[in-house]
């Protein structure tokens, strides 16, 4: 048994001295956020409308964007579901008709209510990086990774739109 | 006529749902894995986890990693991680042991199939030949080292392995493989997994392979027949979404297998074993959380020591041809129910009914019944911090019916028993930052003795006794207790870099053995005076040790694995005082050092895999041509393991591959040598 000893302190004393890598910035995973998608209760098969939620002339956002699209360029099959993108300007929501969830894009956190009030009225399912509009019920899912894949669901947020997930996904995932 | 009216009642039942245009939500393990970022579990507790937040030790091999793999079975898969030993006896007969208490037809691992336990209960044991699946349609393979007796009862007492296949609604999968290699090995296999409508699934499989028994050195008995190992397999699923939120499973499956044993008394024996299965499985996804239910019913039926009853062929101990058949029925339910925040409780019944019919038994039927009860509660205390707790109790009732054996010392009196055993997981997880994980947990299981264990009577004649001798089961005999505790720490460093470390403790009380050499004798009869040896509890032995794990990414293409286990073992087993009593000496029979490094390469054409293997030298009983068990010498083996593939166009792809490649007579772990196997075989994929 004493050899146990022996051997546990230097490798303990070895991993706490070990550098973690710095924390990458608040960009949406989109394949992540691809796959939330199909743990929607009923599962979505066939083609599925996918918004990109963006602001003109907002540089970040647009560049966010331009992002999302190559990620998701000619379409995205996941299980039975077929992922098709398209942009909606954050002025003109009433375009997430018949869309089934929503990417929204960095630097929208002024506009969440109205994305909000949008998503809810569509029951379409918003994905974004930003926690702080998942924990304000403003947003249904939020994807963070600077250490490991973080997945947020707001309750109410999936509430209003009427988004159910398998429970398989609801227990890997935190729910506020 | 009743056979067909059933028939036709499951047809009605089953076949609107083909036309049913519904899609429910699966548990798809490669779909959460791929979002999660690491592989999902639900063999530790019931519930689905991410690995790093099990409050168990889990070891999850992939599609990918299995296909890449030189290893050409799931105990040679599984043998490359920490804290476990394959041994390898025969060409066919294979063994895993968790952290240690190596031994034949290792009765403390249990094994399921998609939920289905392939362990078989007749004498406690797992042949890895009668799994009834093709590697290639595995999705993945889980293991849990550690008693996990709270969630599987009885005989998970120092882990389980949970065995995947890829869901047929998930995607469409085809497949065709031929393999051959030196020692007359050859393998055909095949599978189709598909959508066959909206929301129903289909899965079938069927698998052919053959190849030579190893060459028995001299020093050791020689057994009636040495046939080559075969194996034949056919299986089949139906998964079908009823509605929304209901899915329904049902399968079937025929497996045989043909292979060389060293039997529980270290004997050589040939032994051809038949399968049949049938189950039906139902999930339903509410908003509160799950329930699952299931009903399966697992027959077996098997000849032992083929060749053994051959004119000119004296029958030493065991050594004598026998049948048996087996059958196994279990129905279970669950409810998996998520509680406010991110808590989760889980409460479940199951009865099971396992019944033994022989010719070799106290009477024709030996029958015993599990009735249990179980409840986890898995609770985040603060963000970082998580506690897990779960509990089970299994009451089994023993029972016989039959024409009863001609020779016995046991009573029909003596099998009116049943006990009542209780199990245990407890764990504390906490994380550090998302990178760091610190677990504790410990637990208590139980291995409940073996119908063969309880009810075993078999005459035989032993060299030099000039009376009958009867090796005779105990009715009486106490359910084995596994307790362990294990402190482990784990650190993702980067995506490209990770390293586990393990320290545990295992104690293994009132261990079961068959007998050996000298063993206690006890005299029954007055007017035909006979000798009785019995199965016994001998005894208690604890295990302890560190596993130390990492793996990384070298480029895009090249990742790698390594590990090391240190296990010390110590025997307080008073039964072999006096020698090799009793045929069980886990601290001879456990490698003390193990090590291991995988090196993977793979891109869009080609892949290829690197296996070292090093085991330290232990000493494994046999039985010598004298017919007297003793201890033979397994000298420390450094393996070597390869495969490299090629990706020919599309749909067809080839590869060779090697184990053992090294030539190291340990490298099996046996008192068997191992030899060099060499293979290369074409694959047609869909």
């Amino acid at each position: 048994m004493k050899s146990l000893s022996y051997l546990a302190g230097p490798i303990l004393a070895f991993s706490a001295v070990l550098p973690t890598q710095p924390a990458p910035s608040a960009v949406l995973n989109v394949p992540v956020a691809a796959r939330v998608i199909t743990f929607v209760h009923p599962a979505p098969v066939g083609v599925v409308p996918v918004a990109i939620v963006y602001e003109p002339g907002n540089a970040a956002s647009e560049a966010d964007a331009a992002d999302m699209e190559r990620a998701l360029s000619n379409g995205i099959t996941i299980g039975r579901a077929t992922l098709r993108t398209r942009r909606v300007a954050v002025s003109n929501l009433g375009q997430l008709s018949g869309v089934k969830a929503a990417f929204v894009t960095t630097g929208l956190r002024a506009y969440q209510d109205e994305v909000a009030a949008a998503a809810g009225a569509q029951s379409v399912l918003t994905i974004t990086a930003d926690s702080a509009c998942v924990i304000s019920g403003k947003c249904v899912v939020g994807i963070t990774s600077p250490n490991r894949t973080q997945i947020i669901v707001s309750k109410a947020a999936a509430r209003r739109s009427g988004i159910r997930f398998g429970s398989a996904f609801l227990m890997l995932v935190k729910e506020v | 006529m009743r056979y067909h009216t059933s028939l036709r009642l499951a047809a009605t039942a089953i076949l609107p749902l083909v036309a049913m245009p519904v899609h429910a939500q699966r548990m798809d393990y490669d779909l959460l894995s791929q979002t999660m970022g690491e592989p999902v579990t639900k063999s530790v507790t019931g519930k689905p986890q991410r690995q790093s937040e099990s409050p168990a030790s889990t070891i999850v091999i992939n599609h990918e990693q299995i296909l890449r793999s030189p290893a050409k079975d799931v105990p040679s898969l599984l043998n490359t991680y920490a804290g476990i030993d394959v041994n390898h006896w025969t060409a066919g007969q294979s063994d895993i042991a968790v952290r240690g208490g190596v031994q034949t037809y290792n009765p403390r691992l249990l094994v399921l199939v998609n939920g289905r336990q392939v362990y078989l209960d007749h004498y406690g044991m797992t042949d890895w030949n009668l799994l009834g699946i093709q590697l290639e349609e595995i999705q993945q393979i889980e293991l849990v080292r550690g008693p996990v007796g709270a969630l599987f009862g009885f005989n998970a007492a120092s882990g389980v392995v949970n065995i995947i296949t890829i869901d047929p609604l998930a995607s469409r999968k085809i497949f065709a493989t031929a393999e051959a290699g030196n020692h007359g090995y050859g393998r055909i296999a095949g599978a189709l997994s598909m959508p066959v409508s909206s929301g129903v699934g289909l899965r079938v499989s069927g698998g052919h392979m053959r190849e030579n028994e190893r060459a028995i050195p001299a020093d050791q008995i020689q057994p009636a027949r040495a046939d080559d190992v075969i194996r034949d397999d056919v299986s089949a699923t139906v998964d079908a979404d009823l509605d929304a939120q209901t899915q329904l499973s049902v399968t079937g499956g025929y497996a045989r297998n043909r292979q060389l044993e060293l039997l529980v008394t270290q004997i050589y024996s040939e032994q051809l074993y038949r399968t049949r299965n049938i189950g039906v499985h139902v999930d339903r996804d509410t908003p509160w959380g799950s329930i699952t239910a299931q009903v399966y019913n697992n027959w077996l039926d098997a000849r032992y020591g083929i060749g053994s009853n051959d004119p000119g062929r004296a029958p030493i101990a065991a050594l004598q041809t026998f049948d048996l058949s087996a059958r196994t029925s279990v129905a279970q339910t669950s409810a998996l129910v998520r509680l406010s925040g991110d808590d989760t409780a889980r409460i479940g019944v199951e009865y099971r009914d396992n019944r033994v019919d022989s010719g070799v038994t106290f009477s024709r039927i030996t029958d015993y019944s599990v009735l249990s009860a179980n409840a986890m509660l898995d609770v985040r205390v603060a963000d970082p911090l998580s506690v897990n707790l779960a509990g089970r109790i299994d009451t089994l009732s023993l029972a016989q019916s039959g024409t009863i054996a001609a020779i016995t010392a046991n009573t029909a009196r003596d099998f009116d028993r049943s006990f009542t055993a209780f199990s245990f997981n407890a764990a504390a997880v906490y994380q550090l930052g998302g990178r760091q994980t610190v677990r504790l947990n410990g637990g208590r299981a139980v291995q409940a003795p073996s119908l063969v264990v309880f009810g075993m009577n078999i005459p035989v004649a032993f060299v030099g006794v000039p009376l009958p001798v009867v090796v005779a089961g105990d009715p009486a005999i106490k359910p084995v207790e596994v307790w362990s505790a294990e402190l482990a720490y784990d650190y993702r460093i980067s995506d490209a870099l990770e390293i586990k470390t393990v320290a545990f403790f295992t104690r293994t009380n009132n261990a079961i053995a068959y007998p050996g050499d000298n063993p206690v004798l006890e005299i029954h009869g007055v007017t035909d005076p006979f000798l009785v040896t019995r199965v016994a509890n001998i005894g208690n032995f604890r295990t302890y040790g560190v596993e130390l794990s990492a793996r990384g990414a070298i480029r895009d293409h090249v990742t790698w694995r390594a590990n090391y286990s240190f296990t010390q073992t110590d025997e307080a087993l008073p039964g072999n005082a006096r020698g090799i009593e009793y045929s069980f000496l886990p601290g001879e029979a456990t490698a003390r050092h193990k090590a291991n490094l995988v090196i993977d390469y793979s891109d869009a054409r080609w892949s290829g895999s690197v296996v070292g293997r090093y085991t330290s030298a232990t000493r494994q009983l046999s039985t010598r041509p004298d017919t007297f068990l003793d201890l033979f010498d397994v000298s420390a083996a450094l393996a070597l393991d390869a495969k490299v593939g090629v990706r020919l166009s599309r749909t067809v792809s080839a590869w060779v591959a090697g184990e053992n490649l090294t030539h190291a007579s340990g490298a099996a772990g046996s008192p068997l040598p191992a030899d060099t196997r060499l293979r290369s075989g074409v694959s047609l994929s869909f």
